[in-house]
């Protein structure tokens, strides 16, 4: 087989040396010749015809990130030049993970495999070794949980980590799910019970992991577990500890719309149900003893230890999932909405947490009203129950989503939450205008069609076009827009606004890749091997990622990849075969099995 | 009607700028930020959009490009960076060149060649004319008065002629416009006298350049440099084109300084030094948005225009102090500079002088025609008691 070898388009492996890379394609048996095309070149099939006869190729090899995007051409070409046209074969970078710091050697090898046509997959196959049993699962959000569940169901040990005092994670913050307008909570907290009063789950709140060593198969990951100050096993989250303590902070678990103690539990449906103190602002911990100990002495159970030191453990496990999830795009940095400077410019998680049945607000919707604060002498925007409710709002889709300034990517889950919000505005405030400005209506799941029809219909006023401007004139918002369907500017003024801010990876992403071995795409999401083939697996053996820390997605999917995580765990654990890492195979391994294979 | 589509419209835009079209995915960002659309005129992104699709015949109905002044909001706020901004700086090139019936200005925006060779080419001519007039019929050493090298009065002629051509290019052109515009882009009837009502607006909009300065209205921080410069550059050109054209006579006449005449030739020049220096200084610095990407037309105004006013002083300054040849010199040398400028005022952005006024007068008539059509036609306005 005369073969030639056509590097096109190497976008994303931003480290590929093609050079070296086309210098080993030239020495490969029967590689008549290479050619380097560049970055997305406008190919003439009948000139690659040309070259072909010249050459009398009769196999040609396409090389770089997206060489499906060239084959038709190549094709077309082979025909012309009188070659089977079958003989046009792929060799995509992307898609075998050649990235990181093997990058340039799994590339080559892509290359060779192409070029003796051997699918890669079935040469590039690590080599398999004995697995410990324990899994480590790092972050409890849903994917988190539904991850461990079905691991301990099928009875094996996990170890759940989280950072927060809780499991949960953002699903817990939630009201009703989209499309099905289910109650969030409903959905969540049977599961969260059930994780923890687990036998096979070892649950660790309010940890994080610090160092992870050890091969594929056999991993020590030592878990600084941060002092909780209460004893989870006797609190029976009675809430007396919280009435009598002084120190008011803003609630991470209610998006920073309310206030909580320094001793305090996110929610009431938590799991652990137990308080823990906040080491950053309680009085007692910074004075180091001196002052307060308020709750110490109201606990009537007297599980409450303020000198609590931190806990070290170290464990081993086989295999460790990564469900670090998402966090929100900091919308401050968009000045044109107003984020902070208007009170009622909400972002949707706190949306989410004023609409909640559970908020501070018992789920009624209010705009903000002011308040004199005593302590610092200044008039604050406050959320209370007596607050008014908004008789119009705005949502924005798309802040800080899909644009070249901020996240490119879109976030996927942004315009059916908003579909989701207007008809949360609709059903609990009577008579209210909402508007929803879009760019492109993305309802790509099972029944979001269906459902953003019913919100059309419901009468929420829903805009093509996007509103980029908020304005504040004598105490009144207003926010303009295109109107591009209906060819006319629409000009509404507002009670409320709500942006439906971008997705970014959580704040721990990067120390988490950096402990595992880990690459992340320009994003920031981790890496999965393969996109379409392999999205839980990662380059490193016995390490997988599901739910939102590899890409945004919604509930449903990222439920369904943790529970494709936890089959891909016990596969290993049942078989007792791991899967070394990929860097494990060296090129000339793969090289000399896709030479046997060929020959057969 | 049927719709001409131009599917290489885009690849021709390109040529005069527009190089990010594409990008655009219609979010409408745009408009919101835009000071100048309103009901009636929605740009940038309608445009944007005629462009994608290549409505070439409708885009040269549309008064849209004329109206904005590019304060660069879009710009900044677009987050495709697909550049409207910008865009709509390539739709007033390419109408330039479009109103344009000897199609000079099409060939100046294509290639750069082309409009550095016709300059030099004008220059020398106008260098050749001036050195061979003045050494036939007059003396090097004289500049003003009887035997003078240029006298005054065939400058005088000299500059009615050039005016002249200029004049019927710029009617013939601003016909054109209005044919483009207000006829073949108007589906309802306007009555005649839409057009004398809204006339006051024309001398309105080329004196006070309002609307540039209603570019700052939305930003936080407002810029009225551009604004300020830009109305002195024009103010001085005026002003020294109404001397030049009419007062040539007392201008030229020294070396004793005729203060009535003389103290505007100062005024002028120094708006226009002062306005030339800006504009250079912000394109190399690309301090203000619209700065940020200069075709090489631009830079040629510029620049011509920046060696016109220093030759010109240096020619009044010589004369003064009584360095006939050297005033003599240096004249000639200013005329080579004036003529291809003026030349070239046709078919450069320095048009939309004229355009600029007219778009804005005939946008309120079209305005004004569409509210009379809508009152008309739209049953809900009609008021019983």
């Amino acid at each position: 087989m005369r073969t030639g070898v056509f590097f096109c388009q190497v976008e994303h492996a931003v480290n590929l040396n093609i050079d070296a890379i086309a210098k080993y394609s030239a020495n490969l048996p029967d590689v008549e010749t290479v050619q380097i095309l560049g970055r997305r070149p406008r190919l003439d099939a009948i000139a690659l015809s040309d070259l072909i006869k010249t050459n009398n190729l009769n196999r040609i090899v396409i090389a770089g990130d997206m060489p499906g995007y060239y084959k038709p051409v190549f094709t077309k070409s082979m025909a012309l030049a009188g070659r089977d046209t079958d003989e046009v074969r792929l060799a995509s970078f992307q898609e075998h993970g050649a990235r990181g710091d093997i990058a340039l050697e799994r590339a080559k090898a892509i290359v060779a495999c192409a070029n003796m046509a051997v699918p890669f997959s079935l040469v590039a196959v690590p080599s398999r070794h004995p697995v410990n049993q324990t899994t480590l699962i790092i972050g409890g959000g849903i994917a988190g949980i539904q991850a461990s569940l079905e691991i301990a169901n099928a009875g094996k040990q996990v170890y759940l980590v989280e950072q927060t005092g809780t499991i949960g994670g953002h699903m817990a913050m939630f009201d009703k799910t989209f499309p099905t307008l289910d109650c969030a909570a409903c959905i969540l907290t049977p599961k969260m019970v059930s994780v923890g009063q687990h036998d096979m789950i070892q649950l660790m709140t309010n940890a994080r992991v610090t160092e992870v060593s050890g091969k594929s198969g056999a991993y020590r990951v030592k878990i600084h577990q941060y002092a909780r100050r209460v004893d989870v096993k006797s609190c029976v989250a009675c809430g007396l500890c919280a009435e009598v303590c002084p120190v008011k902070v803003e609630s991470e678990f209610d998006a920073k719309i309310s206030l909580r103690k320094a001793i305090y539990i996110p929610f009431p449906q938590a799991v652990p149900n137990a308080y823990l103190v906040d080491g950053e602002s309680c009085t007692y911990v910074l004075s180091e003893g001196q002052k307060c100990g308020a709750c110490l002495k109201r606990c009537p159970k007297e599980c409450i230890n303020l000198n609590e030191s931190d806990i070290y453990t170290d464990i081993e496990v086989g295999n460790i999932i990564i469900s670090t999830g998402y966090e929100m795009l900091d919308v401050r940095k968009i000045e044109q909405y107003g984020y902070g400077r208007y009170p009622n410019v909400l972002t949707s998680l706190e949306f989410e947490r004023l609409t909640n049945a559970s908020g501070l607000t018992g789920g009624r919707i209010v705009t903000k009203s002011k308040r004199f604060n005593k302590k610092t002498q200044q008039d604050e925007w406050v959320f209370t129950p007596d607050s008014v409710p908004p008789q119009s709002v705005a949502i924005i889709h798309c802040v800080g989503s899909r644009s070249a300034k901020y996240n490119s990517y879109c976030s996927r889950v942004c315009c059916m939450y908003s579909l989701k919000f207007a008809h949360l505005i609709k059903e609990k405030i009577p008579n209210v205008a909402c508007y929803e400005f879009y760019i492109d209506m993305r309802a790509f799941g099972k029944g979001y069609e269906e459902f953003a029809e019913r919100i059309k219909q419901e009468g929420t006023f829903v805009i093509r076009g996007h509103s980029a401007s908020v304005d504040m004139v004598d105490g009144q918002m207003i926010v303009k827009g295109e109107d591009i369907m209906n060819d006319k500017i629409v000009e509404v003024k507002v009670d409320m606004v709500v942006l439906a801010v971008g997705l970014i990876p959580s704040h721990g992403t990067e120390d988490i890749s950096r402990l595992l071995g880990i690459t992340r795409d320009p994003d920031g999401w981790f890496s999965e091997l393969n996109y379409n083939g392999n999205p839980t697996d990662t380059e490193r053996g016995g390490i997988y990622v599901a739910g939102m820390c590899q890409g945004p997605k919604d509930i449903p999917d990222t439920v369904a990849q943790a529970s494709a995580v936890a089959a891909g765990v016990l596969r290993s654990i049942t078989s007792g075969k791991g899967i070394d890492h990929l860097s494990s195979i060296s090129l000339s391994e793969i090289e000399a099995r896709a030479k046997n294979i060929s020959t057969l | 009607m049927a719709i001409r589509v131009n599917p290489r419209f885009i690849d021709e835009l390109d040529r005069y700028g527009a190089e990010d079209v594409q990008l655009c995915y219609h979010c409408g960002d745009c408009l919101t930020v835009c000071p100048h659309a309103d009901e009636v005129f929605r740009f940038p992104r309608k445009s944007m959009r005629l462009l994608q699709m290549g409505l070439e015949r409708k885009i040269e109905t549309t008064l849209e490009p004329w109206l904005c002044y590019y304060c660069g909001q879009c710009s900044e706020q677009c987050p495709r960076e697909a550049d409207p901004g910008e865009t709509m700086m390539s739709l007033r090139r390419w109408l330039i060149a479009r109103y344009d019936f000897t199609g000079i200005a099409r060939a100046f925006y294509r290639s750069r060649t082309a409009e550095v060779l016709a300059i030099i080419g004008v220059a020398l001519l106008t260098g050749l004319f001036m050195l061979f007039y003045g050494f036939t019929y007059g003396n090097l050493h004289v500049y003003d008065g009887e035997g003078a090298f240029l006298p005054s009065s065939f400058i005088h002629r000299f500059d009615l002629t050039v005016g002249l051509v200029i004049g019927i290019i710029l009617i013939i052109n601003a016909f054109r416009m209005w044919y483009f515009t207000m006829v073949k882009g108007m589906e309802i009837h306007t009555p005649w006298w839409l057009y004398i009502k809204h006339l006051y607006l024309l001398p309105w909009h080329f004196f006070s350049q309002k609307r540039y300065a209603e570019c700052e209205s939305k930003r936080e921080t407002r810029v009225f440099m551009p604004w300020f410069t830009h109305l002195g550059l024009m103010l001085g050109y005026v002003i020294m084109l109404v001397l030049v054209m009419v007062f040539i006579e007392k201008l030229q006449y020294g070396p004793a300084i005729v203060w009535p005449v003389h103290i505007f030739g100062y005024l002028a020049s120094i708006g226009l030094i002062i306005g030339t220096i800006y504009f250079i200084r912000s394109r190399l610095n690309k301090t203000y948005v619209q700065f940020k990407k200069s075709h090489g037309t631009d830079w040629v105004f510029v620049i011509l225009l920046f060696f016109i006013v220093i030759t010109g002083i240096t020619q009044h300054l010589l004369h003064r102090t009584g360095l006939y040849m050297w005033a003599n010199m240096t004249y000639v040398l200013h005329l080579m500079f004036v003529v291809p400028w003026l030349l070239r005022m046709p078919f450069s952005k320095w048009a939309h002088m004229i355009y600029r006024p007219l778009a804005m007068y005939f946008a309120a008539i079209r305005r004004d025609a569409l509210y009379r059509a809508e009152k008309q036609f739209s049953s809900a306005s009609i008021t019983v008691k």
